[in-house]
């Protein structure tokens, strides 16, 4: 039996980063996929002249070059950075909601920390003083957040806290909800700011306040940006990395089996049957699927089994890839990021993502707006989604599938239309993925995206590594925050513990064998 | 005890947060409603597996002789359902022909509300290979394993519109018949022109089903024409070309045109329908196999010919000579050796390869991704050993 220092499951974002990270760091790594191709969301496909992106709406963490944020140092750290071509996006999103005669709101916020307080200040002048306010916090408390806060965690002093982060001490377990409604009370003005509650899945009530606010901070400071080739770009250049340093990896092979004894991960057993022997499994799958369909084990472990009775479903989304015969300035693109709202009350949409019904919340994203190179000359890549949950889904019948998919595109065409007309009649290549179609190609529960529900209690500030099994770790949006940034670090420091055990338990045997 | 450490760590200093005895409430308000989950085990999997089994179990229950080259096998599955499919899908049908194992993708002819079984529709083809074998060795009760129903060609009622032309050549038919009886299913106020094009009076496929269908359906006009007629021939005869198209069809530019037929039907009636100014994204082309012919292909070495031989290295397991005009897929299942795979017309992308040493010829017709190439990533179904190869599978 071929043995592994570490078997990986699953290349998703978490999966790569995980795998490069052990196998450059000198750990033998097997890296087990069930698709055809790196990347789980981070992919791309193919139709007629058009390759969608899949996932990525806007990579946070880049910076630029001449302020680097930290993905450039971790990407360059995993031997990838030289092969990635970087593009920025010149907004942060343009918010619109139609209205009867033109638009009540259409607010394009700009990729920029000051440029953003200008343009919500001009739009808002009557709230000036609350946003400067506001934006000055968001700030404040995202570098508590990334400076401070880790090192008070290690001190374990309350004094510290209080001295060097007051504003998370005040703020960090509020919602988003109650901290916007502290400082506006224009309530349009605060759906333009919350708009990227959409990229955390659940509404402002119950989002981590410094969730949204360091999103904000984040974007705006360091500006979102795209990868040449979309996300499959980076997923390739991770695996070609991985695989130059001398990693394994099985394609169409998915894991049937975590193979443990005494509670201690032993081996995996391949879904065609192979089995290899290893030291330790990262699984980058839900840890539903893990701990309950995976391990060996007669029965969940009381750990993981306890840790999942607080965990709620998340949110999928059905989306519509969209490959058009005309220039985005035909269909009025004027930024690649856009929300498309009928209400300023996010529960409210909130609601709809329960049912398929009429979505109250879209998002449209024009991939070659900012780098014509993302669709073909003179026509225009797209996506248009909303979020939604897949229990629905699952109940309809499989010969009503095709239809309902149909039906429910149509009506996200429509939403968008108002904004940006013209979309249907120039329709080139259309794909439709729904909750199942994520459920197929991720493999998750609900056909999750980012996991779990984010609210606040999902938050890895109360939650235990689950260590019930020797030797399994868990790496994804399931045991952290979803998106890509996220997933890439949670990889990438999984793998870095990961070899320091390895190292640690080759050092013992290498004592306990000269003792002996 | 790290880890509870760390925890007591946490929730320490945390305490002090504003709402931290909240969020801990929450939680275990959740905790008691909540459960592991372990009451839906294997629903994922039972759930795909509805829509997208990764294989079909199949046996043939029919075997109807169309015409003198063609028959139509009629599978019924023998393990679950079969799934549902949009009219103008294929399967990808595994077979093992004195020891290859091999696979070919065929459309589904039966329409999509017939849910009891899948027609496949065969015409043989010369030399051939599994056609033959499907034509003359396969019998009633024979099983087959086959992918679930595949593939981007079909009717699309979000753009496709009401006004339909299909243009079909031989075997092309298939998809054609399964689209027509689906749209039959269909409300709207379609228009739908079936302009079906055969060598001989003798070899048009479902031509009773299809004068039947004509009779039967409004909506549907049908134009036969026979491109080699016997003398006293009184229908339609000659080739689709773009004159014969506008005295047949009218005014062109907002129909949706479908082509499905042998490759060089293919791109002759993409080239009329260009010459007509008809938009590339009002007309859906089947695939249809990998090029023939690829030492005409832009991008063959010069001097290399057609028939020489080359070294592909499977890395770690062995070495196999191969011809550089048969696509990599190919020489690879005739030496034993296979990748998942599924349209084998470049598309699905289900077959790629890493090729680690020397390179291969991608044709056109290989949708490869951006970054494919930089990394040696091809579609084996389509690619071409122009030079000794080591690759990965």
């Amino acid at each position: 039996m071929t043995h592994f220092d570490a078997i990986v499951i699953g290349a998703g974002n978490a999966g790569l980063t995980a795998a490069t990270t052990l196998q450059r760091g000198g750990a033998r790594t097997l890296l087990l996929e069930r698709h055809n191709i790196p990347g789980g969301c981070a992919t791309s496909f193919v139709r007629g002249e058009f390759e969608f992106e899949v996932a990525l709406h806007q990579l946070s963490g880049m910076g630029t070059d001449d302020k680097p944020f930290i993905m450039r140092k971790i990407f360059a750290q995993l031997g990838i950075m030289d092969k990635l071509e970087v593009v920025h996006e010149k907004e942060l999103y343009r918010i619109v909601k139609p209205g009867k005669d033109g638009h009540d709101i259409d607010v394009t916020l700009p990729a920029s920390w000051t440029g953003l307080k200008n343009t919500l200040c001009d739009t808002y002048p009557e709230e000036s003083d609350n946003i400067k306010g506001f934006l000055k916090l968001c700030e404040t408390l995202t570098l508590e957040c990334f400076m401070m806060l880790p090192k008070v965690q290690k001190a374990n002093d309350e004094a510290m806290l209080k001295a060097s982060c007051p504003n998370y001490a005040k703020y960090g377990f509020s919602s988003a909800k109650a901290v916007l409604d502290e400082f506006f009370e224009n309530q349009e003005l605060k759906s333009v700011i919350a708009a990227y509650w959409c990229y955390i899945g659940l509404p402002p009530k119950d989002i981590q306040f410094p969730d949204l606010a360091m999103m904000l901070y984040a974007y705006a400071a360091f500006k979102p940006c795209h990868i040449k080739g979309g996300s499959q770009a980076i997923s390739s250049a991770l695996l070609e990395s991985f695989m130059e340093a001398g990693g394994e990896i099985r394609f169409n092979c998915g894991a049937e089996k975590i193979l443990t004894e005494n509670d201690k991960v032993v081996g995996v057993r391949t879904e065609t049957g192979e089995e290899f022997s290893c030291e330790s499994v990262i699984s980058n799958t839900s840890p539903i699927h893990t701990f309950n369909e995976l391990l060996d084990t007669e029965k969940t472990p009381q750990q993981a089994s306890q840790d999942m009775k607080s965990r709620r479903l998340g949110t999928s989304a059905f989306v519509l890839y969209l490959g058009l015969d005309c220039s985005p300035s035909d269909i009025g693109v004027t930024a690649a990021s856009n929300f498309v709202i009928d209400s300023i009350d996010e529960e409210k949409a909130y609601e709809t993502m329960q049912g398929i019904i009429d979505p109250t919340h879209t998002m449209l994203t024009c991939y070659n707006y900012d780098d014509p190179s993302f669709a073909p000359p003179g026509k225009s890549a797209l996506s248009v989604l909303c979020l939604q949950y897949g229990a629905p889904w699952e109940d309809i019948p499989a010969e009503d599938y095709a239809k309902t998919k149909y039906e429910f595109a149509e009506k996200l065409i429509d939403h968008v239309e108002r904004v940006f007309p013209n979309i249907r009649k120039n329709i080139e290549e259309v794909e439709v993925a729904t909750p199942l179609t994520m459920m197929r190609y991720l493999n998750t529960p609900g056909g999750a995206i980012y996991g779990f529900n984010q609210n606040m209690q999902d938050g890895v500030l109360f939650r235990d590594r689950i260590d019930a099994i020797q030797g399994l770790y868990m790496a994804g949006c399931w045991n952290g925050m979803g998106g890509f940034q996220p997933t890439y670090m949670i990889g990438e420091s999984t793998g870095r513990a990961v070899i320091k055990k390895l190292k640690k338990a080759a050092q013992l045997k290498k004592e306990a064998t000269a003792n002996a | 005890m790290p880890n509870s450490a760390e925890n007591a760590t946490k929730s320490n200093v945390l305490h002090a947060v504003n709402g931290y005895q909240d969020v801990i409430d929450s939680k275990q308000i959740l905790e008691k409603s909540g459960t592991d989950f372990t009451e839906n085990k294997w629903a994922v999997a039972n759930t795909i597996a509805k829509l997208h089994p990764k294989r079909l179990q199949l046996k043939v229950v029919e075997i109807i002789q169309d015409t003198p080259t063609t028959k139509t096998l009629r599978f019924e599955s023998t393990s679950q359902s079969l799934p549902p499919f949009q009219a103008g899908q294929y399967i990808n049908l595994f077979v093992n022909i004195k020891g290859v194992e091999t696979a070919r993708p065929y459309a589904i002819s039966s329409a999509p509300q017939t849910r009891g079984h899948y027609d496949l529709t065969v015409k043989r083809v010369e030399p051939g290979y599994v056609t033959h074998y499907l034509l003359d060795d396969v019998k009633v009760g024979d099983t087959f394993t086959s992918t679930s129903p595949m593939g981007s060609f079909y009717y699309n009622p979000l753009f496709h519109g009401t006004d339909l032309v299909f243009l079909a050549g031989g075997s092309g038919i298939a998809p054609a018949l399964s689209i027509i009886k689906d749209i039959a299913a269909r409300d709207g106020d379609f228009k739908f022109h079936l302009v079906y094009a055969s060598s001989y009076e003798d070899d048009v496929i479902f031509d009773d089903q299809i004068k039947e269908l004509d009779e039967r359906f409004d909506f549907l006009t049908v134009s036969k024409v026979i491109s080699r007629p016997t003398e006293n021939y009184k229908g339609l005869t000659g080739h689709l070309n773009a004159k014969f198209l506008t005295q047949l069809l009218g005014p062109m530019k907002d129909k949706m045109y479908y082509i499905c037929g042998p490759t060089s039907f293919h791109n002759f009636c993409e080239d009329q329908l260009a010459s007509l100014n008809v938009k590339s994204r009002r007309v859906r082309i089947e695939c249809n196999g990998p090029p023939k012919n690829p030492e005409n292909l832009q991008g063959w070495p010069a001097g290399l010919i057609a028939t020489d031989e080359v070294t592909v290295t499977i890395k770690g397991k062995g070495s196999f000579k191969a011809r550089v005009d048969e696509p990599l897929l190919n020489s690879m299942e005739r030496n034993g050796y296979t990748t998942e795979n599924a349209c084998r017309s470049g598309e699905c992308s289900l077959c790629r390869v890493k090729v680690t040493k020397g390179s291969v010829l991608n044709p056109p017709e290989a949708h490869l991704r951006e970054t494919d190439e930089r990394y040696g990533w091809t579609h084996s179904c389509v690619a071409f050993p122009v030079e000794d190869i080591e690759i990965i599978v």
